[in-house]
């Protein structure tokens, strides 16, 4: 599994939370570290995610992306080998 | 306050162009129901069970190419809907569904027929709203219609507590919304074009993203332009006349030998609006192994998920095409890739051999239902033998001729979506080419056909058990048959007996002779539903076939024929 961080900005909807928790399990991402604060008008949601082998970053960013209430969507770091 | 917050949410339905909504009221979506029955701009079509009034609007919005709507209350009528959600999710239609809730007050109570329809639905939905202000309908229903047929189409729901349905609203019209289309980049098409021009073995992998976006007519364009061989997804059967000497037919499971082998041997796919989905690309590993790819979708999250994209195009496929049509000039001389393709179609051309038992074939069946109800009908069918027989002995000539469950595969679809595509497209003759497992689940909504004259016909496929899992069970469990029997040869039930308990037609055939015959009976009802109980050998099976996980080169034409695969061997 690789590990990455991943920063969001959220519009201030009911249930937002919910939805970007539950792609994750659907898509089988482990979240291992999350918070919510507000930014402003909007939400900010940092998160460090685990994902399975052969699963691509990119492809879930998208998948992130094309929720309507996700604006802006960021990738913090470098990919790091989870146990290095 | 003129309204209601319910007299606002039909007015906003009335203001987004919503013609008809396929439901069936109950305690929590009451208010609602009570000015719909005075919109004249309105029909409301009362199902027998929500799950009919789901795949009704799927129905409709395929064949119209607008949102389909269904309307349930709380609860278990929610719940109801969940299947045709997830089914539009899967097949990207744009739909709409309108679920009562209870109250807010009492909401996270478990109030009577209360459920968390929103939560229940967050990984099927393209979108959801729970309105909690009367004030919010109209341009949350604005936005709902918007997202739903905006980009990569899908199902939205709006969630709607029954106090906010009888609050007291002024309606004030929303502005209509819009969602803008990605722009194609017009470096990425270059490439493109450069890779066709210098391909000697292309193939457009075509699926049902062409549809959706309406680029039917752009796509033969390009075809025509370029010479390049055609296939066509189960998603996508119609998007390119099957007529045409391009055409290759359907890749996949069930595909055809010559479709499965150009995207096998190809040096480059040029895939429009599909997903490399695994039942057309079995064994990933071993999919088109000496290709590259153009890949062009309107949804980035759907390329390069499967099969790297060596040429990622996101774009609207009628956008796509249309700049592909305006740069690709240069066109490879394909010769020896056609003597090759067309050495292979007419090596194994789709077909079948008749039961030894005398009984009736199931693709004859079929065949003459084509060739009878013509290019211009509508074909719906459900998931099994019957569906693949419908995507591989219909020959569809126009995109949105065939309407089925593919990403879900949802037993049961036929009739409902039948049913809706009537409504939408009224002058179109409508089959509903069933199984006799999957009518089983879902025929109540043939009540609602002959109520409110929506005269669709159905064709069982009547084979006496669940086909598709029997062929696997003949092919992969040693022939043991573990609940697959459905006894419907023995008449439980029977189906001309519950065509007319239903208020419908109901015809039966079992012998080649009748099959034109009842066939031609059926087309001349026009006053009622019509449904055909054609007998059928419970032995026919699908074929060609890729099995399960295996590479597509290993394609049986027949069992234990393996055309690719010893062609390789050679």
């Amino acid at each position: 599994m690789t590990r990455h961080s991943l920063s969001m900005l959220l519009r201030n909807e009911q249930g937002v939370l919910a939805r970007v928790v539950v792609l994750f399990s659907s898509r089988g991402v482990d979240v291992e570290r999350l918070s919510l604060r507000p930014a402003g008008e909007l939400f900010r949601l940092d998160v460090e995610v685990a994902l399975l082998p052969g699963r691509s970053l990119a492809q879930l960013v998208e998948q992130l992306r094309r929720l309507v209430d996700v604006r802006e969507i960021r990738h913090v770091d470098e990919e790091l080998e989870l146990g290095a | 306050m003129d309204t209601t917050g319910a007299g606002a949410l039909i007015r906003a339905l009335e203001d987004v162009g919503c013609e008809v909504i396929f439901g069936m009221p109950g305690g929590a979506i009451l208010p609602a129901y009570d000015p719909l029955l005075d919109s004249v701009k309105i029909r409301h079509v009362l199902v027998r069970h929500e799950q009919g009034a789901g795949h009704a609007a799927q129905g409709y919005a395929q064949a119209t190419g607008r949102v389909g709507v269904c309307m349930a209350t709380s609860g278990p009528g929610a719940t109801n809907l969940v299947t045709p959600l997830a089914d539009a999710y899967m097949d990207s239609v744009p739909i709409v569904a309108v679920t009562g809730q209870v109250a807010r007050s009492v909401i996270g109570t478990d109030a009577f027929q209360e459920a968390d329809i929103r939560s229940i639905t967050l990984p099927i939905t393209k979108h959801s709203f729970q309105v909690t202000d009367p004030a919010d309908i109209p341009a949350v229903i604005a936005e709902a219609f918007a997202i739903a047929a905006s980009g990569r189409p899908g199902p939205v729901l709006v969630d709607l507590p029954k106090d906010v349905q009888s609050a007291p609203a002024t309606y004030v019209p929303a502005p209509p919304a819009t969602r803008g289309r990605p722009a194609v980049s017009p470096v990425q098409v270059r490439k493109a074009a450069q890779l066709i021009a210098t391909s000697h073995r292309p193939v457009f992998y075509v699926g049902g993203g062409v549809i959706r976006s309406g680029a039917a007519q752009a796509l033969f364009r390009l075809a025509t332009r370029t010479g390049i061989p055609v296939v066509t997804t189960l998603m996508a059967r119609g998007a390119f006349p099957d007529s045409h000497p391009q055409h290759l037919g359907m890749p996949g499971m069930h595909g055809t030998v010559p479709a499965v082998a150009a995207l096998q041997r190809a040096d480059l796919l040029i895939a429009l609006g599909t997903r490399f989905d695994d039942r057309v690309t079995g064994s990933l590993p071993h999919f088109a192994p000496s290709a590259a790819v153009v890949h062009a979708d309107i949804d980035p999250a759907e390329i390069s998920k499967n099969r790297r994209a060596d040429v990622p195009i996101v774009g609207d496929c009628q956008d796509v095409i249309a700049a592909l049509n305006a740069v690709v000039s240069r066109t490879p001389d394909l010769t020896s890739w056609w003597d090759y393709l067309n050495g292979l179609r007419s090596t194994y051309p789709i077909g079948y051999d008749w039961p030894a038992d005398g009984a009736l074939a199931p693709q004859y069946v079929i065949e003459r239902l084509s060739t009878l109800a013509g290019p211009e009908a509508i074909y719906t069918s459900g998931v099994g033998q019957h569906q693949m027989w419908a995507a591989q002995y219909v020959k569809y000539e126009r995109p949105a001729s065939f309407i089925n469950s593919g990403g879900l595969g949802t037993m049961g679809f036929a009739v409902p979506a039948a049913m809706g595509a009537q409504v939408g497209a009224p002058d179109r003759t409508v089959w509903a080419i069933d199984g006799d497992g999957c009518f089983q689940m879902t025929n109540q909504e043939l009540a609602t056909c002959a109520i409110e004259g929506i005269p669709i016909k159905v064709a069982i496929i009547n084979n006496g058990n669940l086909g598709m899992v029997r062929q696997w069970q003949t092919l992969f469990y040693g022939g043991r048959y573990s609940n697959t029997r459905l006894n419907t040869h023995n008449r439980v039930p029977d189906f001309v007996k519950l065509a007319d308990a239903l208020g419908c037609a109901g015809l039966r055939c079992s012998e080649k002779s009748e099959v034109d015959g009842v066939i031609t009976e059926a087309m001349a009802v026009r006053d009622r539903p019509v449904v055909v109980d054609f007998v059928v050998g419970q032995d026919a099976q699908v074929w060609p076939m890729v099995a399960a996980g295996t590479g597509n080169d290993e394609i049986m034409a027949a069992r234990g024929i393996r055309p690719l695969f010893d062609e390789e061997a050679e």
